[in-house]
């Protein structure tokens, strides 16, 4: 069952030097308990999708487009009602821990106010219920540590403490922004075998940005692979892995250091990713793409099926590998 | 083997650290961020450091090119002790240790233009540098590490977080170095980028015979540029060998760990892939473990790693682990 359908969805800012897009007809979809993972480099738009889906872009921000979560569109939604909807049905976990969370309250008081709020449990059950998930989560000596604040905890069990909070009300949804990137790798493995957990116990769908391969390799069953605001590919990470068909894919996957790899020659993609006011006409990657024809630079590549579920979006697609 | 650049031994760097309270008379307690370490380098050779957060590296870093003070130790410079040098003296040989830093943008004073970021080292040290002569230099290697000479009068903040550490390698090169010093120089890049200029700085220390300490927290990252990494953990190295030694067989579990926690581009390998993971959090540096520093989250701990502190055991080819337990897998 699709739990969430993003079709067409722009995010553009009003700025002082006029209007720029930061994302372009995006189309995603997630199905409940499965995890999607959402790839690209900085200033891809990759963290403006989830704010839209959020409903927490900047103020001069506008979304366009649909998001359809559970059949509720949430393009214009009111805040009132986007209010219910964050937290009880679609939680986030950001990249650092520390800013997400309240420093001058109690892990207590925050995990508790959410279940008062949302589940209209007494302060009694919430905290049971809070020091539950703190268990769970392997935070040690949940009991006591919740009565602590957030800098009395390392950054990796702040972390486990802010994924903790964002299932209180047991979500359907969880996006999780980097979850990993501010963290040390041997706690980073734990994070995602955590979310892992959860996805496979309670059902819940994931969507993990990031802009590391290798922790997509490891954790999701699909993806989308974006770059200055557009879907260059998708599809099952499998097969995207195995024969990515966009020049731009098959870069990023060369140019990540492998440790089970002898071979120490690294491919570079020349140039810098792309500033979003200074949009090419054509295909994005185009300024970068070393099978860049005259027609990518005029005219934009459309997004094509190539395989069932896998689209590319390119005039000169790689070939499917053997 | 040549006589090596750089010996380092029993480095120690210890910070006084004020108790948290308000009793301002209370007295510092000390904070060991690095212990005994022992290491040489050779001209043109390229020492990675790895290690996650609070294990030292980057007080390491700061110690060898003298922006922090050595509590004890050796640091020997082609034979001369820098750590008790004469100020003048240490002064001249600071031109031959350079250092590339982590946060590109914030490593360039903004008020300067890139040319004048790069000559700035150089008319330092040679002041009577005529100054077409130091325009000529400074051209030059703005084009070695892959920037135009219309470039040179724009300011930092024009430039992509790529080009800015192109700057700072620039930076460090121009005044000829023998040894760099890169403190984490990839690790804010976006990944296309960070191919960009690991690759940049393997071609510059081939043509240029630099050699180079390359520091981490990302052992795929390091393997790749590195002859010979140390693995540090707590302020003390846990395991020290040539590269694909160490990644290939490695001695000491916390070395074993980080490369299983190595996440790998490929879903097929990912689900063989099997993560050691690490008991509890790291603890806190102003109170290490007994013995061996590493034990209250190992694997493979046995109640006789709290007495004593293993010492560094030798398996062949300059292989070095501090575990009295290497050849156990966990």
């Amino acid at each position: 069952m699709t739990l969430l359908r993003v079709r067409d969805l722009g995010v553009s800012f009003d700025t002082a030097d006029g209007r720029v897009h930061a994302v372009n007809g995006v189309d995603l979809a997630v199905d409940a308990g499965r995890s999607l993972a959402v790839v690209g480099e900085s200033g891809s738009g990759k963290s403006q999708i989830m704010l839209a889906v959020m409903g927490l872009l900047a103020p001069n921000a506008t979304a366009t487009g649909s998001v359809e979560f559970e059949g509720t569109e949430l393009v214009g939604l009111g805040e009132a009602e986007f209010n219910r909807m964050r937290a009880s049905r679609i939680a986030m976990v950001f990249q650092d821990p520390m800013t997400a969370l309240n420093p001058y309250m109690r892990i207590s008081d925050q995990m508790t106010e959410v279940l008062t709020l949302h589940r209209g449990m007494n302060r009694r059950e919430a905290l049971a219920e809070s020091v539950r998930l703190l268990d769970a989560m392997e935070v040690p000596e949940a009991r006591r540590r919740i009565g602590m604040y957030p800098h009395e905890f390392s950054g990796g069990m702040r972390q486990r403490v802010l994924i903790a909070m964002a299932l209180l009300c047991r979500p359907r949804l969880l996006i999780a922004d980097e979850p990993t990137t501010a963290l040390d790798v041997t706690v980073q493995s734990r994070i995602l075998r955590l979310l892992a957990e959860v996805r496979a116990e309670l059902d819940t769908a994931v969507i993990l940005v990031t802009h590391d391969a290798g922790v997509v390799a490891g954790s999701c069953d699909e993806m989308v692979v974006l770059y200055g605001g557009r879907i260059m590919e998708s599809g099952p990470v499998d097969r995207v892995f195995a024969a990515p068909r966009h020049p731009y894919t098959q870069g990023l996957l060369d140019a990540v250091p492998r440790l089970d790899r002898d071979d120490d020659s690294l491919s570079a993609i020349p140039g810098d990713p792309l500033s979003m006011n200074r949009l090419p006409a054509g295909c994005p990657f185009a300024p970068r793409c070393p099978r860049v024809h005259e027609r990518c630079r005029r005219d934009r590549p459309p997004l094509e099926v190539h395989a069932p579920r896998h689209r590319a979006a390119c005039h000169d697609p790689l070939d499917d590998a053997p | 083997m040549s006589a090596p650049l750089l010996s380092v031994r029993d480095l120690s760097v210890t910070f006084s650290v004020r108790p948290e309270g308000i009793r301002p008379w209370a007295r510092g307690r000390p904070l060991r961020a690095v212990r005994d370490v022992c290491f040489d380098l050779a001209s043109g050779e390229t020492l990675g450091i790895v290690g996650e957060s609070g294990s030292g590296k980057s007080t390491l870093a700061r110690t060898l090119v003298g922006t922090l003070r050595a509590s004890g130790g050796r640091v020997l410079w082609r034979g001369e002790d820098l750590l008790s040098m004469a100020p003048r003296d240490r002064h001249r040989r600071r031109r031959d240790i350079q250092m590339v830093f982590q946060d590109p943008l914030a490593a360039l004073d903004p008020r300067m233009t890139a040319g004048e970021i790069v000559a700035e080292p150089l008319v330092t040290h040679e002041p009577r540098l005529a100054r077409d002569r130091v325009k000529a230099r400074v051209a030059a290697m703005m084009e070695r590490v892959g920037l135009l000479p219309e470039q040179l009068n724009r300011y930092p903040h024009e430039f992509s977080g790529g080009q800015c550490q192109r700057i700072g390698i620039a930076r460090a090169l121009i005044v000829e170095p023998r040894l760099v010093i890169c403190d984490e120089p990839v690790s804010a890049l976006d990944v296309s980028v960070q191919a960009q200029i690991i690759n940049l700085l393997r071609e510059l220390k081939r043509d240029l015979d630099l050699a180079l300490i390359f520091i981490a927290h990302d052992l795929s990252v390091v393997k790749h540029v590195s002859d010979r990494i140390m693995v540090f953990y707590l302020g003390r190295v846990m395991e020290s060998a040539a590269a694909r030694d160490l990644v290939r067989s490695p001695r000491h579990p916390y070395t074993r760990a980080l490369i299983s926690a190595a996440p790998i581009p490929d879903p097929e390998v990912e689900r063989r892939r099997q993560a050691i993971e690490l008991k509890g959090d790291l603890p806190s540096p102003l109170a290490p473990p007994s013995g061996c520093v590493f034990r209250t989250r190992c694997p493979v701990a046995r109640p006789s790693c709290a007495n004593e502190r293993p010492a560094m055991r030798e398996f062949g080819n300059g292989h070095l682990a501090a575990c009295p337990f290497g050849e156990h897998s966990p």
